[in-house]
């Protein structure tokens, strides 16, 4: 909210610091956002007085002046020294206070102001008319101050044209400060110092004339339903004249950022802006029926009804919309929201039906938000407008409408007061306990009973001090925050002063900090990555909805990706169901840039939802990617293209260190895993639990992403990886015998595994077999054969208990050649 | 020639060879050829039986000497070569001690992740625990257990992603609904004040998301780490002590903390926490805005009707929450110009960290 600070000061007194003034504010709870500098600041144009006045020798109207501005300019010994300046004006003599534009002024029509020579005569400045400085359209002469003007100041801020605008930022607790008094209010608790509501003064000033038809005899309010409008209030003023605002309301308005529309809108905003009442004018010949009556009723609006608002929309209208409407016309306004297009004030206007009411927050808050349609009304509804006092600020509305508007206020048979006020549900004020004791133990500071006392009553409460612990205290109806005792600790406490509270830590015997064990598990996955060589990123957690098409990877029937209602674009308009496609869009920005080796991981969530549920499904999951090489090209160092095995080890890497038991690596079909590159695609699992997927990106997908192949990649389920992790490995003894290695070789058809072989040599190897470890694979169709592979493993035989001959090693292996040959139809390779 | 003489002429040969041997194969030649299996003058030792039985004890004594000077003169020999061959192995094997290592590369940890990191660690050892929540929450743990029910002005102060909602509920206003991404982490406050034990010392870091359109300072997701304590006779002053030892801790020991007033609606009293600036000291400069503080998170005392919905008395226990996000910290730490570089993954980025 905007405040001027020339418009506050009327009612509180504003420290002069103005960045002491703005830090408090800041440290009271109101943010200030800008400040911003208001009216022309007149450089170098002064105040002055002057001295002598000498006819202009060649001239016969010109003047030669001796002028006195102060200390705006010196001598070379640093005292005020007099100007010389020739003048054209007649109007003055020598004493005359006046206003000069010294050189460097540049005044209104970008005149600048610089040292001549006006007929032989050297001429330090001008002295200034009030149409020179665009004040006014006078030019009959230079302007005249009154004779106890200072000399020598700077004359905007004599004159006060400037202005400090504060754009501050209300928190939503507090509607009250969505005023100039209620901005007062704050300060006066801010520094303690008093404040003053001009409300009962400008009331005051309303006189209901008794004449014609009475508002009674008018106007008639309905409000079926009390929670959608506690109260409304209406009163009439007749004969007025729409038109311009006079420049004081003009200016005011100006100030705040408000632009003047005609001068009964301006007094409503001004209204507004002052006491924070939103008010709507109608006008009541646009309201009222044939038999000059209008029947006002505050109701919810029909389904299907329409509005044509006030901006020249046509609303279809719901029934959580409350509406102010008539018998004859409908609806004519929508509550606490906009004016209806139809009984707007016009300037052929002359009958005003006021209306100054309170509307429930939340509907008002809703039908906003349906609508788009957000107005300083609607803001301050959607806070709380106090029900208490609406016909006080009408009054004051209304007698500054007949004074900037002419007319008169329409007389009521049933009161004094010219009001028809229908107001079904009163808020009762709040009663309050403060408990002293519990105050200062909570805040941690012993904060004074007066002080306390004191703050509560700036802002309004009644408090009643009957010397216990307990102070008794009434929250305003103005303020709706202070429903409880903690609400009124905070008052205290911030305009105390936060930094007054002394800094402690809390004790507590017997705490201790601990991560879950997931939190861990993610730990040893995350070092393990980084050891692997893959760097940690993040990526957008919003997806392409075409995404899983693009990548070509596929779900079970029935799992749907999760929608967003309000997505910031098409593109971001799903939750992602898998890592992959954003690490994809990483690898490419990587290669657009020149940066071709790019391994990366992420650990984030993934989506998914069904028919009929109402919370998405959400899994942890950890992807990779790796492209082009590891290491660069070095000195000493080879590039490798990385591939599916690259992967592979790092998920190996992973299996080794959460301690994975049982893990098998199975081949993908195309169908399975379509995303993925035939042949080069392998399933995960440990024990009964799938952990996830390892391969290439099938090529078509990479070119879908932009992406430069191969590119490696794994996606794992980290619930899975958590639950099959082991908290460590069994311990086995370290061998005291040596080993017998020999290396055999097999020839097998292409499609017998690795995983297949080294079970089969495993088994066939018996006890003394300690490990096989394949160190070559060859395909050549003359010596091995076409369709065959030769596969070379290193078989490592010992004992734990005593040093193996090669007699009982040779048996061995002649026993598993055998049986591998049987098993697999392996040939031994010589 | 006697043999003694062919001795003394084959041990003086050998001495001399083996003197002008220069590497290890050649003393290890001359050694075969002279003290070998056949040597030469292992040949004599074999001969002994051939020899005349007087001459015998002469001969051989002669043998065994010139057999002790030879393999005298070969150890030392070998010695002396071994030292001489080591020291030019040493001398060809010296490199550019500048040229780089063979490392094995190690990837990066994520600038937010590395901060999530350490600030964990902190609260770690403040006796706090980690939690984590899920990041789609229903519009309760979101709002109204936090005392922001269904149009609650505060609802407005961040702009909330709705999840279309397929159990067939209805929100009350269009474009609307129960289901939400969470836009705070204090969800986790009410889920941890549901399920755990009091006392409660827990931190919760996470991904949060706010309808806000990515540019250099905002992005649509970011990262929150939610504090909570729940305990008896917590104040405001623990409060503030927590925050600025963190805050100390994270950035620096010079560093002060400021309390501004502040309002969120699970709060009360709530504020906002500045944290002096690390560029001009609190002077005021172009990155604080010339205000010398730089705004870091929002905390408060939790607010009773949080803890009463949670089943909590509070005129027993009282606590406070606070909320500091992640980029803003990180950026207070490391300058980073334009937030979008924390989700582009750029190799050249990450690698910095």
């Amino acid at each position: 909210m905007k405040v001027s600070l020339k418009w506050l000061s009327e009612y509180v007194e504003v420290p002069s610091n103005l960045k002491a003034f703005c830090d408090r504010l800041d440290l009271t709870g109101t943010g200030v956002e800008a400040v911003e500098t208001l009216g022309a600041t007149f450089e170098h144009v002064v105040t002055a007085q002057v001295l002598a006045k000498e006819p202009h020798p060649d001239s016969d109207h010109m003047w030669v002046c001796t002028v006195d501005v102060g200390a705006c300019n010196l001598d070379e010994e640093g005292n005020p020294q007099p100007i010389t300046v020739v003048c054209g004006a007649q109007n003055f003599e020598a004493g005359d206070h006046i206003v000069t534009a010294l050189p460097g002024a540049e005044l209104p029509g970008g005149v600048k102001i610089k040292k001549s020579k006006l007929r032989g005569v050297a001429s330090c400045g001008m002295n200034c008319s009030a149409r020179e400085l665009g004040l006014s359209s006078d030019h009959s002469g230079i302007m005249i101050l009154p004779e106890d003007a200072p000399v020598g100041v700077p004359y905007a801020e004599y004159a006060q044209l400037t202005d400090m605008v504060l754009d501050l930022e209300i928190t939503p607790n507090r509607p009250d400060c969505l005023s100039m008094v209620g901005m007062a209010r704050e300060v006066g608790a801010m520094y303690r110092i008093p404040y003053r509501n001009p409300l009962n003064s400008m009331a005051e000033k309303m006189q209901p004339v008794r004449e014609g038809r009475a508002i009674d005899s008018t106007v008639s309010i309905t409000i079926p339903e009390p929670d959608r409008c506690p109260r409304y209030t209406v009163r009439i003023i007749r004969g007025v004249k729409v038109g311009p605002s006079p420049d004081w309301l003009v200016e005011r308005l100006a100030s705040i950022g408000q632009r003047s529309v005609n001068n009964v809108v301006d007094v409503t905003n001004y209204i507004l802006f002052l006491f924070g009442q939103p008010l709507h004018s109608f006008d009541l010949a646009k309201v009222r029926n044939a038999h000059g009556y209008a029947n006002i009723m505050v109701r919810a609006a029909e389904e299907g009804e329409h509005l044509e608002t006030l901006d020249g929309v046509d609303r279809v209208l719901t029934p959580d919309m409350t509406v102010i409407a008539t018998p004859d016309a409908g609806p004519i306004a929508l509550a606490g929201v906009m004016g209806g297009a139809a009984t707007e004030v016009d300037e052929g206007t002359t009958e005003i039906l006021l209306e100054a009411a309170t509307f429930c927050p939340g509907r008002t808050s809703r039908t906003s938000r349906n609508l788009g349609l957000f107005s300083e009304s609607s803001m301050r509804y959607e806070r709380g407008v106090d029900d208490h006092g609406i016909d006080v600020r009408s009054a004051a509305a209304c007698a500054l409408i007949v004074e900037v508007a002419g007319g008169e206020v329409v007389y009521a048979i049933t009161n004094n007061e010219g009001l028809v006020d229908a107001w079904p549900k009163k808020t009762e004020p709040k009663q309050l306990q403060f408990r002293i004791s519990r105050f200062c133990q909570m805040m941690g500071a012993n904060i004074p009973r007066a002080i306390v006392v004191e703050i509560l009553k700036r802002l309004g409460c009644a408090v009643e001090d009957n010397e216990g612990d307990r102070l008794q205290v009434v929250a305003p109806t103005f303020r709706p925050d202070l429903e409880r005792e903690i609400d009124l600790y905070e008052e205290v406490l911030r305009l105390w002063g936060m930094d007054r509270i002394p800094a402690t830590l809390p004790g507590g015997r017997g705490r201790f900090g601990t991560r879950t064990a997931a939190a861990l598990a993610n730990d040893i996955v995350v070092a393990t990555l980084r050891a692997s060589g893959l760097n940690d990123t993040m990526t957008y957690s919003f997806a392409d909805p075409a995404d899983m098409e693009r990548l070509g990877m596929t779900f079970e029937a029935g799992v749907l990706p999760v929608e967003l209602i309000n997505p910031l674009n098409s593109a971001q308009s799903v939750m992602r169901q898998s890592i992959i496609p954003g690490l994809l869009r990483s690898v490419a920005y990587n290669q657009a840039r020149g940066v071709s080796d790019v391994q990366l991981f992420e650990m984030g969530t993934v989506f998914s939802t069904a028919e009929g549920r109402k919370k998405p499904k959400e899994r942890q999951k950890v992807a990779g990617v790796l492209a082009g090489s590891l290491q660069r090209a070095g000195w000493n160092t080879a590039p490798v293209q990385l591939d599916f095995f690259d992967a592979k080890g790092v998920v190996e890497n992973l299996v080794r260190e959460l301690a994975l038991f049982k893990v098998r690596f199975a081949p993908l079909s195309s169908e399975e895993a379509p995303f993925l590159q035939p042949g080069r695609a392998a399933s995960i699992v440990a024990g009964g639990t799938a952990l996830g997927w390892v391969g290439e990106i099938h090529p078509r997908a990479c070119e879908a992403f932009e992406a430069k192949g191969p590119v490696a990649a794994f996606e794992l389920d980290l619930g899975a990886l958590q639950k099959s992790r082991n908290a460590a490995r069994p311990y086995v003894d370290v061998p005291s015998f040596p080993p017998i290695e020999i290396d055999q070789a097999f020839v097998v058809d292409e499609d017998v595994t690795a995983e297949r072989m080294g079970q089969v040599i495993k088994s066939a190897g018996g006890k003394l077999l300690e490990s096989v470890q394949l160190f070559d694979v060859f395909r050549d169709a003359e010596k091995v054969g076409p369709g065959k592979k030769s596969m070379a493993f290193k078989l490592v035989f010992r004992s734990p208990e005593r040093t193996l001959t090669s007699d009982e090693v040779e048996k061995t292996v002649a026993k598993l050649q055998a049986k591998v040959q049987g098993a697999t139809g392996a040939e031994v390779r010589g | 020639m006697a043999i003694t003489e062919e001795l003394a002429q084959l041990e003086a040969d050998t001495l001399a060879a083996i003197a002008a041997a220069g590497t290890s194969a050649e003393l290890e030649a001359i050694r075969v050829a002279v003290v070998g299996k056949s040597g030469t003058l292992t040949a004599y030792l074999r001969s002994m039986g051939s020899v005349p039985k007087e001459e015998r004890a002469q001969v051989g004594k002669a043998v065994n000497a010139a057999r002790v000077a030879v393999e005298e003169a070969l150890a030392q020999a070998k010695t002396a070569l071994a030292a001489q061959e080591m020291a030019q192995a040493i001398d060809a094997a010296a490199v550019d001690v500048t040229l780089p290592g063979r490392a094995q590369v190690i990837g990066t940890r994520h600038l937010i992740n590395n901060i999530i990191d350490e600030i964990s660690e902190v609260f770690l050892g403040l006796g706090y625990s980690v939690a984590t929540g899920p990041e789609v929450e229903t519009d309760y743990y979101n709002f109204e257990a936090l005392n922001a029910p269904a149009d609650h002005p505060s609802r407005s102060m961040q702009d909330t992603f709705y999840v279309r909602d397929l159990s067939g509920a209805a929100a009350a206003v269009r474009g609307e609904s129960e289901v939400l991404l969470r836009t705070q982490t204090s969800g986790v406050q009410v889920h941890a004040m549901e399920d755990e034990e009091l006392p409660i010392y827990v931190i919760a870091p996470g991904k949060v998301y706010r309808r806000d359109v990515a540019d250099p300072s905002h992005l649509p997701q970011f990262h929150q780490i939610e504090g909570l304590v729940v305990d008896r006779g917590i104040t405001f002053g623990d409060l503030k002590g927590t925050l600025d030892y963190f805050c100390k801790q994270l950035f620096g020991p010079e560093r002060k903390t400021r309390f501004r007033a502040h309002y969120f609606p699970f709060t009360e009293p709530s504020a906002e926490v500045d944290v002096s600036c690390g560029i001009c000291h609190g002077e005021g400069c172009r990155m604080c805005k010339g205000t010398g503080w730089l705004e870091l998170l929002g905390c408060g005392m939790v607010d009773p009707n949080v803890l009463e919905m949670s089943g909590i008395d509070p005129e027993v226990y009282s606590g406070f929450a606070f909320g500091l996000g992640v980029e803003r910290a990180a950026c207070m730490k490391y300058n980073v110009p334009d937030l979008r570089m924390l989700l582009e993954g750029d190799m050249r980025f990450l690698r910095q960290f």
